[in-house]
């Protein structure tokens, strides 16, 4: 299994290797980063199929498999993102937090040696762990086309037009479009997760609250921006805060 | 090879007498025809531009004299001051480089490719070409199309106004959905703001201190004219703004933007200034949405630009070099193997 999820790891590897050097050495974007990532997919997935054949259930019991499909929600939402709006530069932002999900979750103790397989489901639990993952997949991709933006802002801001990073990024509209339009899909994904949540047999604890919290956020954000307006830096930046912080619902696990 | 190029060129001549030899775009093929029924040469091809008017032309061997002195007769040539010449591999040498951009006032300019290959094409068509420029120009149009495609030379704008261009389409992607105000109607936001028209700007506002050149301007270009004292209210509608007037305060301050940023949303607003002095208060790009950019700005990427082509043409001169010689080669066996 830990060999099959190396060559995951390394494939999204070689995709991230190959965006740094189409940017280093100004050779405009690399479809190969694009092919790398969806082989990488396919073999995320067929580990993903084991593991949920073995667990009888949708494989997010221990920290590997979480970790594991993290970074298969971020190789899903790469892979939409980048053929809908044609960011394929966000591969090389987005590959490298693949590899090293992928390759934390190999590590011995990430991932149970003998998973237990359920006989009984709970329908909800796996529909708000599945869905939760997907949003995080969504809004740390629209982290990442946050972070471009706010990169290619202080560039133009510095009338700074020479580097192969300035050349190669796209325009600012379609990273503001980009982020905005992921966040929204991971809110989305994050409502029904929470909704779920809210119907699991068990008690989600407080997790469940730090969710509802950040939930909160993400909404009172895309309001602010839908009705009053914010610049797109300061949206930028508070998409980037909020997915941090977000991330206090998996230490609260 | 019995080839022979004579030309005058941007370098060589001013503007008053390369006019005198510019030949319109039409009459190119009539003009190459012509030329052939003089004693001596058997095919020609004249190319005309802006910057340069050449004649290239075939010979058989004992003739190229003949041929060179009815040529400059017959274009009126009295003294050889403004022009240049050159035969053989050298005029072909000469050919590759101007087809390349690398003779052209801009160097790295790809405009030549095509005009050049008109003027072939008319020559062409007016059957003034025949097996030796044929070959020639062909093998030119391949060796411009490698120096494009293995070197830098057409890398970066070279113009105020292609960087302004650059510069708005990295911002909002695709101009089709921009709305833009031109404000003073000079030459510099003419060519500007016809460039940005090109790539398809959605409307475009026209405001002036004279009114009626502000309208002039607008029509010109299909767009609205906006009274100079009102330019402001449509300031909400804007996501580009070329400024270019004769000012000697500026007519953009910080409080107009803040007037409007929040009926704006906060969107993206990009802000040329090419006026000298400065039409825009530089305290306006500290706005988080704007971007301003001032003609000395767009200038140091001009001269980038050019500095990065000017360190290409070695390299293009190596392919060139290379490529005349594999086509002498060629040539020279294929001579052999017909006299054989």
């Amino acid at each position: 299994m830990n060999y099959i999820l190396i060559a995951a790891a390394v494939l999204s590897g070689a995709a991230g290797l190959l965006g740094i050097r189409s940017i280093t050495t100004d050779s405009g974007r690399s479809s190969w980063t694009m092919f790398l990532m969806a082989l990488s997919f396919v073999v995320q997935l067929y580990i993903l199929g084991i593991r949920g054949e073995q667990r009888g259930s949708c494989p997010l019991s221990d920290p590997g498999e979480i970790l594991m499909f993290l970074g298969w929600s971020l190789t899903l939402f790469y892979l939409v993102v980048g053929s809908t709006y044609r960011v394929s530069l966000l591969g090389v932002f987005t590959a490298p937090i693949v590899t090293a999900l992928l390759l934390i979750a190999s590590m011995p103790g990430m991932l149970d040696i003998h998973p237990v397989h359920k006989n009984v489901s709970d329908y909800w639990w796996e529909m708000h762990t599945a869905l939760s993952v997907l949003s995080y997949g969504a809004l740390a991709i629209g982290s990442i086309a946050a972070i471009m933006f706010i990169v290619l802002d202080g560039f133009l801001k510095k009338h700074d037009m020479g580097s192969g990073l300035f050349k190669t990024m796209p325009p600012i509209f379609t990273l503001v479009s980009s982020m905005v339009r992921l966040t929204v899909t991971g809110v989305v994904f994050l409502t029904i997760g929470l909704v779920s949540g809210l119907m699991m047999s068990t008690h989600g604890g407080i997790h469940l609250w730090i969710a509802a919290v950040v939930w909160l956020g993400y909404l009172l954000l895309l309001g602010i921006w839908y009705v009053r307006g914010l610049t797109p830096k300061r949206m930028a930046m508070l998409i980037v805060s909020l997915f941090i912080a977000s991330l206090a619902v998996f230490g609260a696990l | 090879m019995n080839l022979f190029c004579l030309g005058l060129n941007h370098e060589t001549a001013p503007v008053e007498v390369r006019e005198r030899f510019a030949v319109p775009l039409d009459l190119l093929g009539k003009r190459s025809q012509a030329l052939t029924q003089l004693d001596g040469v058997s095919e020609a091809v004249v190319i005309s531009t802006c910057n340069r008017m050449e004649v290239y032309v075939a010979s058989q061997y004992e003739k190229l004299e003949i041929a060179e002195a009815n040529l400059k007769q017959s274009l009126g040539i009295a003294d050889d001051e403004h022009f240049y010449e050159c035969k053989s591999d050298n005029a072909l040498k000469h050919l590759c480089k101007v087809v390349s951009g690398l003779d052209s006032m801009v160097l790295g300019e790809t405009e030549i490719f095509g005009q050049v290959k008109k003027a072939y094409q008319s020559a062409l068509e007016s059957s003034a070409t025949g097996g030796m420029l044929n070959k020639v120009f062909q093998k030119s149009f391949g060796v411009g199309k490698k120096v494009r495609s293995q070197t830098l030379i057409h890398s970066g704008q070279t113009s105020v106004g292609s960087v302004a261009l650059d510069l708005a389409e990295k911002i909002f992607n695709d101009l089709k959905h921009c709305t833009v105000m031109v404000i003073g109607a000079g030459e510099m936001s003419r060519t500007t703001v016809h460039s940005m028209i090109l790539r398809g700007v959605k409307k475009v506002y026209v405001t002036n201190r004279s009114l009626e050149n502000a309208e002039i301007l607008a029509a010109e270009v299909g767009g609205e004219a906006v009274p100079f004292d009102e330019w402001d209210k449509v300031l909400a509608e804007v996501d580009v703004v070329i400024s270019s007037t004769g000012a000697t305060e500026p007519v953009v301050r910080a409080q107009h933007i803040e007037s409007v940023r929040k009926k704006r949303k906060y969107r993206p607003l990009f802000m040329i200034d090419i006026a000298m002095p400065r039409d825009i208060d530089p305290a306006v790009g500290e706005f988080e949405e704007v971007y301003l950019y001032d003609l000395d700005t767009l200038q140091k990427q001009v001269q980038v630009s050019v500095a990065k082509r000017a360190a290409q043409v070695r390299e293009c001169e190596k392919i060139i070099d290379e490529e005349v010689a594999e086509i002498i080669e060629y040539a020279r066996k294929a001579n052999q193997h017909r006299k054989q």
